[in-house]
């Protein structure tokens, strides 16, 4: 399956089976919003360690860099509210 | 009621082979892996369409472990995309995904791979930064390089791999900075095994090609975002080079990720790279080894030998690699500035750090100091306070691992519902 998530409303084409970090990254977007630390939340480890990538996926917190996309999927940034 | 179940953290070489012994000796396990697809970091899938990736022996090698996963029929029960948050003192588990569940597990083997270790420096949290891992990451599931001006640095073999694959896939990166020094240690270097040479010759010769330079003996000093790149600066040998970027991979080894493995009430037995970290060769030989051990454990046999001789050369191996690639790790550490960012989860820095006074304890480099405490527990920032603190004991964890293992909806919790004999 491939389509669009939704970054913050707008869409981003994603290939199938492709992590919604790497279709972020292939359209250029790194930042994942401010951290409550004043950091901006974003990739590091890639392989769900670091919890650096933490993004509200349909208005659930988990890692961009594990969860896969799909059509759809509304992504937006954790924010403080989530800390 | 069933026998219950091993449960296997990690689908890549070690607790596949893990669980091939296990069910040759007529033990069932179920095989948890947070990817998509049983592979782990060495053996990642491709996404359907990219062409595999990797040498045709690490191919072959993995080809013939998923052929003896077949064959062990329904003693082996592989469950993607779900992960493991940790095991309780009673010996329940959580596995959290699409659908979270508890577990109570006959045993535990947790192979769950490495860790990558980052050096801190100042700008290592900006977004485009990443370690070396996660730009292989993407490069190995979707079969093309990152986009735009790539910089590797900190030191290790793998940066040269990664910068050697990045040139098999069209975007070489404009330089690799290595802070040791592995040209001038041909005598350790040919006494590496064969296979290493093979792979060291092979990736040198793609990077001759074309044309990456090699900083050897340099380290970053710092990273800054001006205009749309990130502007990197390296220092070494009296000497400072300035790159301009739009992605940073960072590394500088490995570590085992035995996360999660609390004192429980069933075996718990480590394999592959989350034991020990050497690498492919060796994951599957202690896959096996393991797998025998435990399955000797559970039937109340003796135990098999703790060592084998693959393990034995590839630990050898891995000791000459560290004296190749050998730098004044100190130095580094002692040029990081009270501003540099050490905890990455809460922007707490070195300056934070010193100012807990020559001594603190480890509780009070927690609670006063909030190491260690933020969302990754650690894993990323533990090994500098104790190294910055002059502990002896680098890799020793701050504090225990606190359960849930990883950042969880409380509806994942509720959702999970009550422990399952077997799932």
């Amino acid at each position: 399956m491939s389509g669009a998530i939704l970054w913050n409303g707008v869409p981003v084409a994603f290939r199938a089976g492709e992590s919604v970090a790497s279709a972020l990254a292939r359209a250029g977007i790194h930042a994942y919003g401010r951290l409550p630390t004043g950091q901006q939340a974003t990739v590091f480890c890639g392989i769900g360690q670091c919890q650096g990538c933490l993004v509200s996926l349909d208005g659930r917190l988990a890692e961009a860099c594990l969860t896969p996309c799909r059509d759809g999927l509304g992504v937006a940034s954790a924010g403080a509210g989530n800390d | 009621m069933t026998e219950r179940r091993v449960l296997v953290v990690g689908a890549g070489l070690a607790g596949l082979a893990a669980a091939v012994e296990l069910a040759r000796a007529g033990f069932a396990s179920l095989v948890v892996d947070q990817a998509g697809a049983p592979g782990g970091a060495i053996h990642r899938q491709p996404l359907p369409g990219v062409a595999a990736h990797g040498l045709p022996a690490q191919r072959r090698r993995w080809r013939g472990l998923c052929r003896a996963v077949a064959a062990s029929g329904d003693r082996i029960a592989i469950l993607c995309g779900h992960r493991f948050a940790g095991i309780d003192a009673d010996g329940v588990a959580l596995l959290a995904g699409e659908r979270s569940r508890f577990m109570r597990p006959a045993a535990l083997v947790l192979a769950a791979g490495a860790t990558e270790r980052v050096v801190p420096v100042p700008g290592w949290t900006l977004p485009g930064v990443t370690t070396v891992g996660a730009i292989q990451t993407q490069l190995k599931t979707g079969g093309e390089a990152p986009a735009g001006r790539i910089l590797l640095a900190g030191s290790g073999p793998l940066l040269c791999a990664a910068a050697a694959e990045l040139a098999a896939a069209g975007n070489p990166p404009v330089a690799v900075v290595e802070a040791g020094r592995p040209f001038r240690h041909a005598a350790d270097a040919l006494a590496l095994p064969a296979g290493y040479l093979a792979e060291a010759s092979a990736f040198l010769a793609r990077l001759v090609v074309a044309r990456v330079p090699m900083r050897c003996g340099m380290r970053l000093c710092g990273i800054e975002r001006r205009g749309d790149a990130l502007v990197a600066r390296a220092e070494g040998g009296g000497r400072h080079l300035d790159f301009a970027v739009d992605r940073i991979g960072l590394h500088d080894g490995i570590r085992p990720n035995g996360y999660g493995a609390a004192g429980t009430a069933v075996p718990v037995m480590l394999a592959g790279d989350a034991r020990e970290a050497l690498g492919a060769r060796a994951a599957l030989a202690d896959g096996r080894r393991v797998g025998a051990a435990l399955a000797a454990r559970l039937a109340g046999r003796p135990l098999p030998p703790g060592t084998s001789p693959v393990l034995e050369r590839e630990r050898a191996a891995q000791q000459r690699l560290r004296r190749i690639y050998a730098h004044d790790l100190g130095a580094r550490l002692a040029a990081i500035g009270d501003d540099t960012v050490i905890c990455r989860c809460e922007n707490r820095t070195a300056g934070d750090l010193r100012a807990l006074g020559d001594d603190p304890t480890d509780r009070e480099l927690r609670l006063r100091g909030r190491f260690a405490m933020g969302r990754c527990q650690g894993r990323f920032c533990g090994e500098w306070v104790r190294r910055l603190r002059g502990d002896a004991a680098a890799d020793a964890p701050l504090g225990a691992v606190r359960l849930p293992a990883l950042p969880l909806p409380l509806a994942d919790l509720i959702d999970a519902g009550a422990p399952d004999e077997d799932i």
